[in-house]
């Protein structure tokens, strides 16, 4: 780890502060080529709202035709957040001095001038939306290629049921990558809920895929863990559990796994299936927003599971949150500095910090 | 009210035809510069040991064919012009090292991402700003062509990089050998859809603007980015008094009002440089010639009553102007 000391963020692209091989940590610039969800489709409408992402203050809504329309909050004359002003059709008025600027972010008009300005235009995001999610391009526009947005398809099919929340997170991201590959702390801090003390010991197979983190496990003739229990109705029963757990970008953390139940009173396997996924947009280094979804493939109309799912998911995702914001606490507050051990199990943690640190040093203009 | 400056050295140069060099410009502690959309330029705050300060707007190059130079890194393209006292101090004393400050950028000729087909057409050094446009395209799979006119290859600047990145999509058109670029029979050719970015010399850019007037093309179909410059062939020295604080100071041929007043140490107040934002507007006493207004912020009547001018881009053929300083 370069530090677990806080510092202040890290001046950002000098490359004296870069090391080859170094793991990220909450002082490392956030990574900005990459889509980032900046919010659930139904939070944007015709009111224009705001988000803090990667640290810019961005401004959301939808023009007369839906289409989701991201600007920077901040009015290129003197920084009035454009969220506080009006839609006028499509065209976003300031509410400081009446400077309106449209989808493309092009200035329309300046009032207190004849002539409107050729070079005030406010910036653009580039925004895709699929299924639930608007997805948002923070880094270089041209970049910006569609096809990067991750595939979350399960979350708009017809084939899954789905239970959803959020959290906004005093903690940062890198942690809450690290958490979700950390598959030793489920029956500790979620006890009786995600883990089994099984699990916790079984073996694991992490590797690198590009510049994302797979694991890999499976466990075989096990009972299954509490969240998953009442859902499949397989309490106490073996069942083999297999689990893929990846790190997709920084942007996302999915999980998909499977219950298979050999022992089905049809007397064919049977095979419950979960997708996990996780989304995080950095507020700040410091500070996150979290939306968490819980998939399944079966008994979708049962609303009873869906309430156990909501409640289960919940009550572990608050565990986790807590947990962060207590850690995040300690690395920015207390006074003596730790350099803090890693055993075997934290690898895929570490390969995670280490390529969102190589994605960090590529947009630095380093090359590794 | 003056923009945020900032250092940075020259660690590049780079002759790409007779006449245009490329300065790779980075900032002087490493650190990175801010960021930049294709279409923007920023200001060369030069020091002239004979003048003082002299202003130039460059466009940003962004890089090498489709790679981006690093974010610490700017990248100018300087024609040298014969009369053009800028580029000549640039291509004069620009060395490896050479330290400068510059503004931030600006865009005044901002490329639309939702353009659904484009056309960049380019007049000689003007090909500047559309490189990067070029490049976004490109790297955007966005449907385009790109028309650059200029007298022969090899006093094209980027042709051959061109060439090389954009393939068919680019036209060349040599004047010495393919004859006359014929600007309204290819805006005539254009899919009602196409949007239109053209730079180059002003009789090049009002070619253009001409030509969609006569096809009665709608207003901002045709974008268009005059090179920001302050002062004109031909335009004579004067004197100018300032009626408050009496002093008198002398504005050369080949030198902005503003450059003059500013390198008087006369407090003026500026931002665009190029007479759109009123901030340099300044009220005329008395003139013995002609006032020669050359911005977008006074109205037409405001230019016939000549009580007041822009100093960033506006001046006289007279003599002798007296403003209320």
């Amino acid at each position: 780890m370069n530090s677990i000391v806080d510092k202040s963020i890290i001046d950002i692209e000098n490359p004296d502060n870069f090391e080859l091989g170094g793991f990220a940590d909450h002082n490392t610039p956030l990574i900005k080529d990459c889509w980032y969800v900046a919010a659930l489709t139904h939070e944007v409408s015709r009111e224009v709202i705001s988000k803090r992402l990667l640290g810019v203050d961005v401004a959301l809504y939808r023009t007369l035709a839906g289409k989701a329309v991201a600007v920077r909050n901040r009015c290129p004359h003197r920084s009035f957040p454009l969220s506080k002003g009006k839609l006028e059709g499509d065209v976003l008025v300031c509410g400081y001095h009446g400077m309106a600027f449209n989808p493309s972010g092009h200035c329309v008009k300046m009032p207190a001038l004849p002539i409107v300005p050729t070079h005030a235009d406010v910036r653009s995001y580039p925004v895709v939306e699929k299924g639930p999610l608007i997805w948002i391009w923070l880094g270089h526009p041209d970049r910006a290629d569609e096809s990067l947005v991750p595939d979350t398809e399960w979350l708009a099919s017809p084939e899954w049921k789905t239970v959803n929340g959020f959290f906004p997170i005093k903690s940062d991201y890198v942690s809450m990558h690290e958490n979700l590959l950390d598959q030793t702390h489920f029956p500790f801090l979620h006890p009786g809920a995600i883990g089994t003390p099984e699990y916790a010991r079984s073996k694991l197979d992490a590797r690198m895929d590009g510049d994302s983190v797979v694991i890999d496990r499976a466990l075989l003739n096990s009972p299954p863990p509490g969240v998953y229990a009442m859902p499949t109705g397989l309490t106490g029963k073996p069942v083999d559990r297999f689990s893929e757990a990846r790190f997709v970008s920084p942007a996302l953390h999915r999980a998909f796994a499977r219950i298979v139940d050999n022992n089905d009173p049809s007397g064919q396997p049977r095979t419950y299936r979960f997708n996990i996924t996780h989304i995080f947009t950095p507020e700040t280094n410091q500070g996150m927003h979290y939306w968490w979804f819980c998939s399944r493939d079966f008994k979708h109309d049962d609303a009873a599971i869906d309430e156990h799912l909501l409640g289960a998911s919940a009550k572990a995702y608050k565990e986790d949150v807590d947990a962060l914001e207590w850690i995040m606490d300690n690395i920015l507050k207390d006074a003596e500095p730790q350099f803090d051990l890693h055993f075997a199990p934290d690898k895929p943690g570490l390969m995670m910090r280490q390529s969102l640190y190589r994605l960090a040093m590529a947009e630095a203009g380093h090359t590794s | 009210m003056n923009p945020k400056l900032f250092d940075v050295k020259v660690v590049q140069i780079r002759q790409l035809t007779p006449r245009v060099r490329e300065y790779l410009l980075t900032s002087a502690n490493g650190t990175a510069l801010p960021t930049w959309t294709a279409g923007a330029h920023i200001a060369l705050h030069l020091t002239s040991p004979t003048r003082g300060l002299v202003v130039r707007h460059y466009s940003l190059i962004g890089g090498g064919e489709l790679q981006d130079d690093s974010p610490n890194t700017y990248r100018i393209a300087v024609q040298r012009e014969e009369h053009g006292f800028g580029s000549n101090l640039i291509h004069e004393t620009f060395k490896a090292g050479t330290a400068l400050r510059i503004g931030p950028p600006v865009n005044s000729f901002a490329l639309d991402r939702s353009a659904p087909k484009v056309l960049l057409l380019a007049g000689g050094i003007g090909i500047t700003p559309l490189v990067p446009m070029a490049r976004s395209l490109l790297r955007r799979k966005r449907s385009f062509q790109m028309v650059y006119s200029g007298r022969s290859v090899d006093q094209m600047a980027y042709a051959q990089a061109l060439q090389e990145m954009c393939g068919e999509a680019l036209q060349l058109q040599c004047s010495d050998t393919d004859g006359m670029l014929d600007i309204k029979k290819l805006l005539a050719a254009q899919d009602l859809d196409t949007q239109v970015y053209v730079c180059g010399p002003t009789p090049f850019i009002n070619a253009a603007i001409d030509a969609a007037k006569s096809l009665k093309w709608e207003e901002g179909r045709l974008r268009s980015e005059a090179f920001i410059s302050s002062v004109l062939a031909g335009d004579t020295p004067f004197k100018v008094s300032l009626q408050r604080s009496g002093r008198d100071v002398e504005v050369r041929g080949d030198e902005s009002l503003l450059d003059a007043l500013s390198n008087a140490r006369i407090p003026v107040f500026w931002d665009c440089r190029k007479g759109e934002c009123g901030l340099c507007a300044t009220k005329v006493v008395t003139h013995d010639g002609e006032l020669q207004h050359r911005d977008r912020y006074l109205t037409e009547e405001e230019k016939q009553q000549g009580q007041s001018m822009c100093l960033c881009v506006s001046r006289t053929n007279g003599k002798h102007l007296v403003l209320d300083l």
